[in-house]
């Protein structure tokens, strides 16, 4: 019936959402690769008449040879294609209530699109123009370039903004994960057209990209669309990975950011961190919420509640395809920032000297499965899960059995994951605040390092 | 009622809608002791929500306790007579709930997401702090740190959140919408316990709330617990009405904030505007989407993309019990200064204002906001949200649903002269956020 499309794996899942079952299911979708390479997710939501498409490229802020070219690359693709200008894209969109976003990340990047399903049409024939036919006109993109620039320098005004790459640069120093998502200004500021064009045409390839497609539409009519629409999109893209991401911190540092005019100290503690495709994804994230991942873990509770340092503490592992990290993150006023550390490192250190009780692994189980459901509700959330299947490999089963891997975990299993996991010596930190104030007291932590929030590029 | 599903054929051409939520599906009742309560089924998830809507906001303070609605919704979760310090929390958790709360100038609300068998636990763990909250000295102690840095990461990371309470302080001489929601550091340090005490008893009673619950429940389970949890807890008086009305304003007002790291200047007019009831809340809605909503607005494209006097634009009209406040904020460009910026501002205004706006532009909001309405409606929290916003404000939930009649209703000319009447100099303020001290040395 599809006789262009190859089907190479259906996925059938028989039901929505089982709510007595209290199961948490993933509803049916299909995968498949068209001649082209193209890779096509589809699942039909039809409770409201919305649709999002995600068209996900396996090329980030990795493949920079010039930081912020994946990031600008992708938003240069939305100033005017298929006959249309920027201002006229946008008109178009706006006027229908339809959304269609860019952007890069670490290590895809994304054009993502919105609108009423009545609009279906429309809106595929602009996102196909907008990934094959981009003017890269010259001085839309000097205009874009000088927005970018703009937006760099204002986040450098919100230490909560920034803090991240800080912490990136520092902990995967010399290692693609280290590069700035966004780009930084001195890169920026020398981006050329034929930079960002260089970067489409080495990794926009059909067989490094796929469209998922979740909410109110018919699948059957919406494939042949999408064959006619992106099915001439021709060549491949170069080979690329990844190395592996081997932090392995010989001694604690501390990376001083200077904001002279701080009202408070932000910082971020941390170190390795795990890959997406680790078996122990799943379990890891119930010992985080235990130390970090929800309101009465271990740091919120000593850093907010008991003492009132903070208005908020938390830890999270961030996981990419080679490797990933381990930070936890936290803010208090200047002259309580000594106070604030030892307590979050003390906090940390019960992993090791305390351990996990039953009752309490028991909530963060609870807690996990129940919180779980509300993240995948809406087409584009769903979206964006089908889209991370296609960068990092997972399948249906992380929904499906997560309940499954949750359960499984017990006691004796949670020590040898913090044993194996949390990085327990020569943590990294970054802190951003009044540097004058703050050198004394973090000096104490790690080797010092000292950069300014101004900075024009992150150079350690 | 169906008129929804016609509306949105003819307005849009909708294919037909199967699943979307109508008003009939939306069941109501009242307990005897006031508090209202709103059910909607949904299945789509295995979870249920529960919103309290609480009519009590930084507008129920006065000098010496600004903030304490906001301060009261973080020690509405520090402990009551069942559920001692600590325990709402670690219970909820427990069972698989998460919750948060937000305070604004109007109200304060109380958000509990959970897997929908713990719904009877909500039900407990609400009816305790709502009837027995039990206000230890300490955690007070405590907690006026949290609210602190909660104010200063605030201030910290955000400009418009510095601007903006400066802005409020001068718009606003007379009612309490002068001061910001988390309110002054010296009254954060300073409230007392009576204060808190009379806050709850006056305004955490049952006939001050509107609940809603939407989720995988059944709506006769839901009214069952409610008469058995929520009834028994007693009405009290009506809290006192804020009966300040904010004088005329007679000429335009200015303020200046100073923040070092500032990379351009910050810009925030503010124009007095009727309440959220008032009938020319809906063409100000569309002029606010018709200037800033979107990068073809009139704002963007001219301020943004034609001139690049700015980096952002946008409007904020906030859902308000009184007479309230228009909202404009740009962020200049590098090398813009705040006059030019303010300048080119000031043009697109008079232009909606002396040539009004174009039918064009009626037809992309209408249109907008009804997909908006659609994503909103997509998930049971969205649901949840805009229901209770709608039963607050419109004290009929139903109006949620008449939307796109609503917008049909207005005109380009309805538009063009809420522009006139509210968008005027002498009815405005206007606020400077840079990184150069205020001084007579800059102007000479």
């Amino acid at each position: 019936m599809h006789k262009i499309v190859n089907r190479l794996l259906t996925i059938l899942t028989f039901s929505v959402f089982s709510v007595s079952a209290a199961e948490f299911k993933l509803p049916v979708y299909e995968k498949l690769v068209l001649e082209n390479g193209l890779t096509l997710y589809l699942m039909e939501q039809h409770e409201v008449p919305l649709i999002d498409a995600v068209v996900t490229v396996k090329a980030g802020a990795v493949q920079d040879n010039k930081s912020g070219q994946a990031e600008m690359t992708a938003n240069a693709l939305l100033l005017g294609s298929g006959g249309l200008t920027r201002a006229e894209f946008e008109q178009q969109l706006d006027f229908i209530g339809a959304n269609i976003n860019a952007g890069g990340g670490l290590e895809a990047s994304q054009v993502a699109a919105s609108f009423a399903s009545k609009d279906e049409d429309k809106v595929l024939k602009m996102l196909a123009d907008a990934l094959l036919r981009a003017d890269f006109a010259e001085q839309e993109v000097a205009a874009y370039q000088q927005r970018h620039l703009a937006a760099l320098q204002q986040a450098q005004e919100s230490p909560k903004a920034v803090i991240g790459d800080y912490f990136n640069a520092l902990l995967f120093a010399g290692h693609p994960y280290a590069k700035q998502r966004s780009g930084n200004i001195a890169s920026v500021r020398t981006m050329q057209v034929s930079d960002l064009k260089d970067f489409y045409t080495k990794w926009y390839r059909p067989d490094n990209a796929a469209i998922s497609i979740v909410g109110d539409f018919d699948s059957d009519k919406i494939i042949s669309k999408i064959k006619a629409l992106f099915g001439n999109w021709q060549g491949n893209s170069e080979n690329f990975s990844v190395p592996p991401a081997k932090v392995k911190p010989a001694k604690a540092k501390v990376l001083l950011v200077d904001k002279p005019d701080a009202r408070e100290s932000t910082y971020i503690i941390g170190g390795k961190g795990i890959a997406r495709s680790n078996p122990d994804y799943v379990a890891l994230q119930v010992v985080n919420t235990i130390l970090g991942g929800r309101f009465t873990s271990w740091l919120n509770d000593e850093l907010r509640v008991n003492t009132g340092l903070t208005y908020g503490a938390r830890s999270s592992f961030s996981a990419y395809q080679q490797g990933g990290s381990f930070s936890i993150y936290t803010f208090t006023q200047t002259d309580k920032t000594k106070e604030a550390i030892d307590l979050t490192l003390k906090t940390y250190a019960r992993l090791w000297q305390q351990g996990i009780d039953k009752a309490t692994l028991d909530s963060a189980k609870a807690y996990v499965k129940g919180q779980f459901p509300p993240k995948y509700e809406t087409s584009g959330e769903l979206a964006e899960l089908l889209s991370g299947m296609f960068v990092y490999g997972y399948d249906e089963t992380f929904i499906n059995n997560f309940s499954d891997n949750v359960n499984a975990l017990d006691l004796d299993k949670t020590k040898s994951l913090i044993k194996q996991y949390f990085p327990k010596e020569h943590l990294q930190m970054v802190v951003i605040g009044n540097a004058d104030a703050l050198r004394p007291v973090v000096s104490e932590y790690g080797e010092l390092i000292e950069t300014k929030i101004d900075t024009q590029q992150i150079s350690l | 009622m169906k008129s929804i599903l016609k509306l949105c054929l003819s307005l849009l051409l909708i294919a037909p809608v199967t699943q979307a939520t109508e008003a009939d599906d939306i069941q109501q009742f009242t307990l005897k002791n006031g508090m209202q309560i709103l059910v909607l089924e949904d299945d789509s998830i295995p979870n249920a929500n529960m919103y309290l809507f609480w009519k009590v906001g930084s507008r129920n303070e006065y000098p010496g306790i600004t903030g304490l609605s906001h301060f009261f919704e973080h020690m509405m979760f520090n402990g009551s007579e069942k559920y001692g310090p600590k325990m709402f929390d670690r219970t909820m958790e427990a069972a698989g709930g998460a919750n948060n709360a937000y305070t604004t100038e109007n109200l304060t609300v109380y958000t509990d997401w959970f897997p929908a068998d713990a719904l009877e636990l909500m039900f407990d763990l609400e009816a305790d702090r709502i009837a027995n909250l039990d206000i230890d000295p300490q955690v007070v102690e405590s907690e006026r740190g949290v609210v602190m840095s909660e104010r200063s990461t605030g201030l910290e990371n955000s400009n418009f959140r510095t601007l903006h309470e400066e802005v409020k302080g001068v718009a606003f001489r007379a009612h309490p919408y002068s001061w910001s929601v988390i309110g002054h550091d010296s009254d954060i340090a300073n409230w007392t316990l009576e204060d808190l005490r009379q806050y709850h008893k006056t305004y955490y009673a049952p006939n001050n709330a509107v609940v809603v619950i939407v989720g995988a429940v059944q709506f006769d389970e839901v009214k069952k617990l409610a008469e058995a949890y929520f009834e028994p807890i007693p009405a009290q008086p009506e809290p006192r009405k804020i009966h300040t009305v904010e004088p005329e304003q007679k000429g335009e007002r200015r303020t200046y904030v100073m923040k070092e790291s500032v990379t351009s200047p910050n810009l925030l007019m503010a124009f007095h505007i009727p309440p959220t009831g008032h009938k020319d809340n809906y063409a100000l809605q569309m002029l606010g989407d018709i200037l800033a909503n979107g990068n073809s607005s009139r704002l963007k494209q001219s301020l943004v993309f034609e001139q690049k006097l700015a980096t952002n634009v946008m409007t904020y009209i906030p859902d308000s019990f009184d007479a309230n406040l228009f909202y404009l904020y740009a962020i200049a460009t590098p090398d813009t200064s705040a006059e030019d910026l303010e300048k080119g501002l000031v043009a697109q205004i008079s232009e909606v204002i002396e040539q009004g706006v174009s039918d064009n532009e009626l037809q992309k909001v209408k249109n907008s906001r009804l997909v908006s309405f659609y994503r909103q409606m997509q998930t049971i929290n969205g649901k949840a949200d805009t229901i209770g916003t709608y039963q607050v404000y419109f004290d009929d939930y139903k109006q949620l649903f008449e939307l796109p009649a609503q917008l049909d209703k207005v005109s380009a000319a309805d538009i063009q002269r809420v522009a006139k009447t509210y968008l005027k100099k002498a009815n405005g303020t206007v606020g400077i956020l840079n990184n150069k001290e205020d001084s007579y040395a800059q102007d000479r």
